[in-house]
């Protein structure tokens, strides 16, 4: 894949090496020259001086032929700018803005562009880390070697498949609360946002469910 | 008519001051609170807001909904044109003017970014520059 990144920092110059690292066709655009120090030593990167929305940057960038264009600069008006660029004028397939200030995300919607905010994802990664719970049984059987939980789905595994979850003689799900109603679910049944799942463990495999739900 | 013009600097304050001589209802933008107290002493027949032109929550406060016209005029380009974005995709508004400080960016000033008319300064100035030549 050809990607222009655009903006050097933090992010760009990480994003920059690790798309780099996958194989990926990279240039990299910032105003500062000395921002190119960020990448990797000996890395494959091209990289391109001059101001991120300014044509013949663009155009020396390659922007007529790329895959994606992502825009990483500081200024949340550059990057949506930026994004608006790449789709309308350039036709660029995917246009990714990062973006700074969430109040700021009418600006990306008016434009038509997809903003990625680090501010509101690491904002609701905390909040759910902070309100991690740990497995209480709400019903055990025998001399506690079976144990029904009740989990509140994670954000992080909506879609997954039922299936997935299901570790044959140690973890099963056994129902599914999805708004007022309760389900069993079937094979093909893939997890919601807000479900509620009710599995039955078995003690010895606790840890197992709490690496699957992602909270370790 | 009722206008909005963001960026309180010298080209806003005049232009709100040419505005307002003209019969318009005028409301000034600017996130520089000791630039926008220099707008209130010289252009006080204009309502002023502190705050960032590109903050949709304060443009609908500012009135951007009911605005006949919005001029994007601060010094910076890339805020001019999302200014301008944001008035004709957000709220609709029927003329959106911004200003064009650097020429190269001029390309970028078209209705696909909400821009109606791009006021670009040097291009004004040279033209009246080479004018003045000749007349001489």
């Amino acid at each position: 894949m050809k990607v222009i990144v655009v903006g050097c920092g933090r992010l760009g110059s990480s994003l920059a090496n690790e798309l780099a690292r996958r194989g990926n066709i990279v240039t990299v655009v910032d105003t500062d020259p000395a921002a190119f120090q960020r990448l990797a030593p000996g890395t494959t990167c091209r990289t391109v001086e001059g101001v991120g929305f300014d044509r013949d940057v663009l155009e020396n960038a390659g922007i007529a032929a790329v895959d994606a264009v992502v825009a990483t600069t500081g200024s949340d008006d550059a990057n949506a700018l930026i994004g608006r660029i790449g789709r309308s004028r350039y036709r660029v397939p995917q246009v990714i803005a990062r973006l700074h200030d969430p109040r700021q995300a009418h600006l990306y919607r008016s434009l038509g562009v997809h903003p990625v905010s680090t501010i509101a994802w690491g904002t609701e990664r905390i909040c759910e880390l902070l309100s991690f719970q740990p497995l209480e049984a709400v019903l055990t059987m025998g001399d506690s070697d079976v144990e029904l939980l009740r989990v509140a789905a994670h954000t992080l595994l909506v879609g997954t498949p039922v299936s997935a979850l299901t570790v044959a003689g140690e973890i099963q799900v056994v129902s599914i609360e999805r708004g007022a109603q309760a389900f069993i679910p079937i094979s093909g049944t893939t997890v919601h946002d807000q479900d509620i799942l009710c599995f039955a463990v078995m003690s010895a495999s606790k840890p197992r469910l709490r690496s699957m739900l992602g909270q370790e | 008519m009722n206008v909005l013009v963001v960026g309180g600097g010298q080209v806003g304050g005049h232009v709100a001051q040419l505005l307002l001589t003209s019969g318009c209802q005028v409301t000034v933008i600017e996130t520089r609170p000791a630039v926008l107290a220099r707008v209130r002493r010289d252009v006080p027949g204009a309502a002023t807001v502190v705050g960032n032109g590109t903050d949709f929550t304060l443009l609908e406060a500012a009135g951007a909904a009911t605005a006949d016209v919005v001029c994007a005029v601060t010094g910076i380009d890339e805020t001019n044109l999302a200014i301008a974005a944001i008035a004709k995709f957000g709220f609709g508004v029927g003329r959106v003017l911004a200003r064009v400080n650097n020429p190269r960016n001029r390309w970028l000033f078209e209705t696909d970014l909400g821009v109606d008319v791009a006021v670009n300064q040097a291009e004004l100035m040279a033209q009246l520059v080479v004018q003045g030549i000749e007349l001489t």
